[in-house]
Parts: structure tokens; C-alpha cells; sequence
């Protein structure tokens, strides 16, 4: 198991500037892996991630970022081809950095969590199924993954329960397609936390362990012990990663709606996390 | 009997006459219902022959706090319908026998301040005092509801709620808590109820997806245990809702038909099993 923790505990939009002292920061924290987040990819270059990580000894970690113009499920094909190409842009940038999968809620536009009917609802799942059909099949031939993210109803109206992630992942049906599983949308989702991880073995490709109230992991209500178990039933061995956001936070404030700071610092909510998730997990 | 007295909110009742709703509520054992902040849908003489006939009560009215209703609205004509609003719920409540309105200082599903937010502070802080002081003579109280960080950048923790209500200072009345909320976003349901204390006077109960307690993960047994601890003496009453960010729009299309007999039996029955077994350990 290797921990990872996200820039957007501390900055946000990330880019060249900052990794250098971001790598610094979750290597000098403990940290295995930097999980970033691609908001611009004209901000960020694979050579300088690379160098970065290297240079501080961490591994990477490679998330989209959603807003409403990458919507691989729009009802504009030019929009769903925007979108595709910004995640073939991840794949690559993935793939360059050595990161394994590219991860996020990649469906849909974060923060669409309007009212469909049935028939639009399929019409949108099958564009889905169809866009990241085709974005799995450049994935895998960059030798990187997709690890698809249920969010809870206030940031989507399409995959909120791990049972719907995993139906949207035999739906695009290859090998390279999984999830990553959150444990503060499943705190609000799902009827059993534990039975909900256990319902995505097979299928999880990157954990992040969140507090309720995205605070540091353990100062909150999350049944740890539930999720400990439930990430050994099923034999995880792979990332848990810590994602919180800055308050301070302003381009992507409103997705998140993180509006109080939820401990003293990030590097504070960085290491008490994970001081209590080696505990808890390991 | 138990130690609380137990309300349905009729929001989950979307559009259904009022009758049939409260007749619902009181043949599942309820104690009261908890009606929704419109009056000018609701007929209160007729409600309150409805209710009398039913043996039941109005606990509390779940005040709707749409964009214009919104206290700290830096337009003093928007904040002026605001406070008028507070106070037409207030004589309804007063005219039913309600004893407890819901109070927020400013507008549901605003995520972010339009104003400096010291001015929007003050405003509600007027607003509130203005409201509660009109309520009070009318032997109504306020109540003020914390909501999850993607309903309001506001009071999302009962301890915020405290600290505003005590700004405003009024000698009656307090704050609520919501439990799908505090799922989100408190460290510990149990413990901010107690920090809350003889401040608390009005509970909403849910379970973590908002469904009847059985559907979610709450362990409602500490939640009715440290109610009883700080001497909880109002409603608890169900706030239930379909798992959207637009409910009403689920529930304008039907999608809430689990929450008519089925949740309003299940809700009850659940509650009284946590509370069986709360008296159990402490007798």
C-alpha cells in the first residue's frame, strides 16, 4: 500500500511553478506518491513533473479536473470531443510521468446534478460508455489506466454509488477501467461503507481516504475500522491518497464547497492523516 | 410511551392535499407534523380542525428560504421581503399552535456571499433579532438551521449556528440540527449535540443518505443518547429527501413514492427500536 496526498490540500490550479515545492513538501511529509490534478494543461509539463518527483523521491499520481466544458456525456458531440481530448492529454502526460492511471469523475461534468429523465439519463450513460470507450483504448495503449470516480448527488446526477461505478465500468468493458473510491462521498452514498468497498473488489484502482468533512482523516466520523477491513477483504494493495481543498482555494471553490478551514494548516491535515491512516491500515 | 415526541416533515409529501398528509402522519403514531413555510398554500383554520381531528400537532414550521427570502440580501428591499417572510411564518405558526419556525440567515443553495461578509453578518443579525422579537410575541420561537457545505457557505457546523445565535441575542428560541448535515460535516453527531446543549431546540433526523434511519449508516442510538443528556424537551422530526441536489424536481417527476407510507412507517418504527434500546441500557 503507498500513500499519496493531493496538491489541492495546499494549491490550486497546480502547475510547473509549484511542483518543485509541493514534491518537496509530500516527500518531506512522508508521502509515497503527489497526486496532482490537471486543471490546465498548458500550466503543466511532463519533464518538469517528472524531474520534480524524482528529484524528492515520490511517485505521481494523475487526476482530471471536470468543469463544464470536458463532458464526455454532453448532448454536443464537439463538447464530448473536447473532452476526450483533454483525457487523452492526462493519458499522456500519465503516461510520461509514470503515473498508472488517470483518475476523477471523467463521466460527466463535475457539478451537473440536474433532473433527467430516464430516456436522457441512458442517451447521457451511453455517450459516456462510448467516450470513454475510446479514451480507455488510448489509455491502454499508453499502458496507463482509468479509475472512474462516484461523487455524492450535490457535485453529479450520474455515478454516485460504487454499485453505479461498477456497472459504468462493465458497461465500457475493458480491461484497463476501474474506480477510485472515495470515502467522503460514500459517507453520504452509501448504505454501508464497508459493503460498499467490497462491492468494488476487482475494480479499484486508487482509494482516497477523506475525512466526512474532508478534515484530516481520523478527526472525523469515518468508520476507519469498517474501512480497514474492507480494504483488506478485498486485497487493495495499491494508492491511499488524502485529498482535501484549501479554503483558500478559489477556481474550484464552488465544486468542492470547502468554506471553513478544516484544520490548521495542509501540512498539519497532511500528517496527522496520515500518522492515523499507516495506524489504521497497515 | 418514549421520552420524545416524534414529527414527519410533509416537504416529502410534495404537492399532496395537506389532509391526507397529516392523516398519514398520525396513523403511522406520530406526534405531530412538520409543515412547509408557504402560508399562502396552506389554510390554517381548515389544517387546524384536520389536526384536532387527527390527535396530533403542528411541531414546527420548515421555513423555505428561496433566493429572495434572504436576510442578509445586501438590498434593503430584498432583505424587507425577507423579514416580511420570517414574520407571515411566524403568525401562522402562532395561528396553528406551532410552536417552533425555522430560521436561516440567508438563502438555501446560496454558495457564495454577495456582499462583504460583516455587512451580510449584520444584516442577518438584524434581520433575525427583527424576526425573533415579532415571533416571541406571538409565543413562537425561533429556530436556526445549519445546512451542508453545498447548500449554504454559511453555517454548515452547529457551533457556527451558536456563535451567531448568540449574536443575536434573543432570550428565547436556538439552533437546530439536521443529522444528514452533520453527517457531512460534523466530527461527531453525539458530541455537537452536546456542545450545543440547552441551546438546541429543534432536531431534523435523517439518515446519512437522507432516507428513513435503516437506509443509511447513522447509528441514531448515541444521537438519542446525548439528546437525552442535555434534556432535549422539543420535536424530533424527519426531514427526508430524495438523493438529488434538486429533491423537488424528484419529487415533481414522482420520484418519491418510497417516501410516502413506506418511509413514514419505517422512520418511526426504526427510531423507537434505537430508542428501546436506549432506555434498555439505562435502566
Amino acid at each position: 500500500m503507498r500513500f499519496g496526498a493531493s496538491t489541492f490540500i495546499w494549491h490550486s490550479p497546480f502547475g510547473d511553478e509549484s511542483v518543485g515545492q509541493l514534491a518537496d513538501r509530500a516527500a518531506g511529509l512522508g508521502f509515497d506518491v503527489l497526486e496532482i490534478c490537471i486543471e490546465d494543461p498548458a500550466l503543466v509539463t511532463a519533464a518538469a513533473v517528472r524531474d520534480a518527483a524524482e528529484d524528492a523521491g515520490v511517485g505521481v499520481s494523475v487526476c482530471g479536473a471536470f468543469g463544464p466544458d470536458r463532458d464526455v456525456s454532453h448532448e454536443d458531440p464537439e463538447v464530448r470531443r473536447g473532452a476526450i481530448g483533454y483525457l487523452k492529454t492526462c493519458i499522456d502526460l500519465a503516461a510520461d510521468v509514470g503515473a498508472p492511471n488517470v483518475s476523477g469523475p471523467m463521466y460527466s461534468a463535475t457539478g451537473k446534478a440536474r433532473l433527467l429523465s430516464p430516456e436522457e439519463r441512458a442517451q447521457q450513460w451511453g455517450w459516456a460508455v462510448e467516450s470513454l470507450g475510446e479514451v480507455a483504448e488510448h489509455a491502454a495503449s499508453r499502458g496507463v489506466g482509468l479509475a472512474i470516480e462516484p461523487l455524492n448527488r450535490f457535485e453529479t446526477d450520474m455515478v454516485n454509488l460504487v454499485e453505479q461505478g461498477v456497472r459504468l465500468c462493465r458497461d465500457i468493458g475493458a480491461d484497463n477501467v476501474g474506480l477510485l473510491i472515495d470515502t467522503f462521498h460514500m459517507n453520504i452514498e452509501e448504505r454501508h461503507i464497508g459493503e460498499a468497498i467490497r462491492a468494488a473488489d476487482g475494480y479499484v484502482r486508487n482509494f482516497h481516504a477523506c475525512e466526512n468533512d474532508r478534515g484530516a482523516p481520523g478527526s472525523g466520523h469515518v468508520p476507519w475500522d469498517e474501512v480497514a477491513q474492507a480494504l483488506r477483504d478485498i486485497e487493495y494493495d495499491g494508492l491511499v491518497c488524502i485529498e482535501s481543498f484549501t479554503p483558500e482555494i478559489k477556481e474550484i471553490a464552488r465544486a468542492v464547497s470547502t468554506w471553513r478551514p478544516v484544520a490548521e494548516s495542509g501540512d498539519q491535515l497532511a500528517r496527522d492523516g496520515l500518522t492515523f491512516l499507516r495506524q489504521k491500515l497497515l | 410511551m418514549g421520552q420524545f415526541r416524534y414529527a414527519y416533515n410533509q416537504l416529502v409529501y410534495y404537492g399532496e392535499d395537506v389532509g391526507t398528509s397529516i392523516d398519514r402522519v398520525a396513523r403511522f403514531g406520530y406526534d405531530a407534523i412538520e409543515l412547509a413555510g408557504e402560508p399562502d398554500d396552506l389554510d390554517a383554520a381548515k389544517i387546524k380542525k384536520r389536526i384536532a381531528d387527527a390527535g396530533i400537532a403542528v411541531s414546527s414550521i420548515c421555513s423555505i428560504y428561496t433566493a429572495e427570502r434572504d436576510l442578509a440580501h445586501p438590498d434593503a428591499d430584498v432583505r424587507a421581503g425577507a423579514l416580511d417572510y420570517v414574520k407571515r411564518v411566524a403568525d401562522f405558526a402562532a395561528e396553528i399552535g406551532a410552536p417552533t419556525i425555522i430560521a436561516a440567515p440567508t438563502a438555501c443553495m446560496k454558495l457564495k456571499p454577495l456582499a462583504d461578509r460583516d455587512d451580510e453578518r449584520r444584516w442577518a443579525i438584524e434581520g433575525l433579532r427583527a424576526a425573533g422579537e415579532y415571533a416571541a410575541e406571538r409565543d413562537v420561537n425561533l429556530t436556526l438551521e445549519c445546512w451542508n457545505r453545498y447548500e449554504t457557505y454559511w453555517l454548515n457546523r452547529l457551533d457556527q449556528g451558536l456563535e451567531l445565535w448568540q449574536e443575536v441575542g434573543l432570550d428565547r428560541g436556538g439552533v437546530m440540527g439536521d443529522t444528514f448535515h452533520m453527517n457531512i460535516e460534523e466530527d461527531d453527531i453525539a458530541a455537537a449535540i452536546r456542545r450545543t446543549g440547552p441551546t438546541l431546540n429543534h432536531v431534523h433526523l435523517a439518515d446519512s443518505n437522507r432516507a428513513a434511519p435503516g437506509e443509511g449508516h447513522i447509528d441514531f442510538v448515541p444521537v438519542l443518547e446525548a439528546l437525552a443528556e442535555v434534556g432535549y424537551g422539543g420535536y424530533l422530526s424527519f426531514e427526508l429527501l430524495p438523493p438529488s441536489a434538486d429533491p423537488f424536481g424528484v419529487m415533481q417527476a414522482g420520484g418519491h413514492q418510497d417516501f410516502l407510507d413506506r418511509y413514514t412507517e419505517q422512520a418511526i418504527v426504526k427510531i423507537r427500536e434505537a430508542e428501546a434500546q436506549l432506555a434498555g441500557a439505562t435502566s
